[in-house]
């Protein structure tokens, strides 16, 4: 029978359709041939990209904007939001409307056009995270923003539109109300228990030990309880925090450590899976928040969002979490 | 006599193509056109332009495609791409070209930065 699973900090439903149980191996992941041809992300290209705003590896007296580099980080030639300017709040009777304020970057995480984020080495990885940091240190200087959104579209079914790998930052002058629901969902369970959710989801995890897919001394990784798709992780420090710039560099390199391990792991049940992944941190302008508790989520592309979806928020997904999460585990790396 | 600039102009709306013709024929330049990427390409290769005006949404090859190969064979020559959609702007594939213009009644962003590269 299909079972309704509750998500504890959101409060969304999702549909796990057991008699629709499947494998890894009955999910067909269509990995199409490199195109080649220009890339404007590779090296010798960077004048067809905007000025660098941040850049790794490259060594002291090379110009900038040239190769050499490790990782660079450059707005988006065409955004959809513009840097300049202020925000202009103004309400329309019941409408509120603000000027298009906001900062979109991409993450050129290597310089290699072939490699994957998944497969890449601990060296290089590990900048991918130590950049995110530093540009959301950046971007919170800037008072007109309220969030720096972070997320990766990985396989072409994921949204990804370029083969070298990026990932992307969206500074934005409002909170996402994905982020608002996920405050609201966890202050409400600390009023009620004084107790952050997140740390007490990692402490039942690790107890019960049947969504735990990997773990290392600072980090755990879980298949949540009520996934939107099979698959679906969640990385998560375990000590509490609620901001993912506050992080050192030990941090960053156990945080490299399992993100790489979890991937791989997700790599080797399906192949070339495409996914999207997302960091949740707390809001620019905020204090250290008790009851929220930074956090990535990865979300495999494997399910299609139909109608059923959009009407109700309900996801259906074909796998519980303690299949995918055995499927995960039992692979040896 | 002065040579006159090459514009290869390619899409697949016969609308645009005769709009886009008789405006920068008046302004002295040549317009070659193509109607998809596969003759793009070819009139590319044989007759290269000083400039080309790409469309993005064609049938078979899109301009993002097309725009890949010819800056493959030519990264400094400069190429407008000219789309009616604004999303095509989430594709970081536009990056290869010079301009990302959105398609308008009214040409005056087009026409500069037609001059911008070619005057």
């Amino acid at each position: 029978m299909p079972e309704l699973r509750k998500d504890p900090i959101l409060g969304r439903w999702i549909i796990i359709a057991r008699e629709r149980s499947k494998r890894p191996t009955d999910f067909v992941v269509e990995t199409p041939a490199s195109k080649g041809g220009f890339c404007p992300l590779c090296p010798g290209n960077e004048k067809t990209t905007p000025d660098e705003v941040l850049v790794y590896g490259r060594q002291s007296g090379m110009e900038r904007n040239s190769s050499g580099w490790k990782l660079r980080v450059v707005p988006n030639k065409y955004p959809a939001l513009v840097i300049e300017g202020e925000i202009d709040k103004q309400g329309e009777g019941l409408y509120d409307r603000m000027n298009g304020i906001g900062a979109h970057e991409v993450v050129i995480e290597s310089p290699n056009h072939e490699d994957r984020f998944t497969f890449l080495p601990h060296d290089q990885m590990i900048l991918t995270f130590r950049a995110f940091r530093d540009r959301i240190r950046d971007l919170s200087r800037d008072d007109r923003f309220s969030y720096v959104m972070v997320f990766k579209n990985y396989g072409k079914a994921a949204g990804a539109s370029l083969e070298h790998s990026h990932s992307q930052l969206v500074a934005l002058p409002i909170l996402p109300r994905m982020l608002v629901t996920e405050l609201e969902g966890s202050l409400s369970y600390y009023k009620y228990k004084d107790r952050c959710i997140f740390c007490d989801i990692i402490r039942q995890e690790i107890q019960q030990d049947i969504r735990l897919v990997c773990e290392n001394d600072k980090f755990v990784t879980l298949a949540p309880f009520a996934p939107r798709t099979p698959f679906e992780m969640w990385i998560m420090p375990r000590r509490h925090h609620s901001s993912y710039i506050n992080q050192d560099d030990a941090s960053l390199s156990a945080l490299t450590e399992i993100f790489s391990e979890s991937l791989r792991r997700l790599d080797a049940c399906i192949p070339g899976v495409p996914y999207n992944f997302v960091l949740h941190t707390q809001p620019l302008r905020s204090q250290p928040l008790d009851h929220f508790h930074w956090h990535f989520e990865i979300v495999p592309k494997l399910t299609s969002i139909a109608g059923f979806e959009w009407g109700t928020g309900f996801y259906i997904n074909p796998m519980p979490p303690e299949d995918t999460c055995r499927y995960l585990r039992e692979i040896e790396l | 006599m002065e040579d006159k600039k090459k514009i290869l102009l390619v899409d697949d709306e016969d609308g645009i193509q005769l709009l886009y013709r008789e405006e920068f024929e008046d302004e002295g330049y040549l317009v070659d056109s193509a109607i998809n990427g596969e003759e793009a390409l070819k009139i590319f290769k044989d007759n290269p332009p000083d400039l080309v005006i790409l469309d993005i949404n064609m049938p078979g090859m899109n301009g993002i495609e097309v725009l890949r190969q010819m800056k493959e064979m030519n990264a400094e020559l400069p190429i407008i791409l000219s789309s009616a959609y604004q999303e095509y702007k989430e594709d970081f594939g536009t990056w290869a070209s010079e301009e990302y213009i959105v398609k308008s009644a009214n040409m005056d962003e087009l026409k500069a930065a037609v001059h911008k590269y070619l005057d």
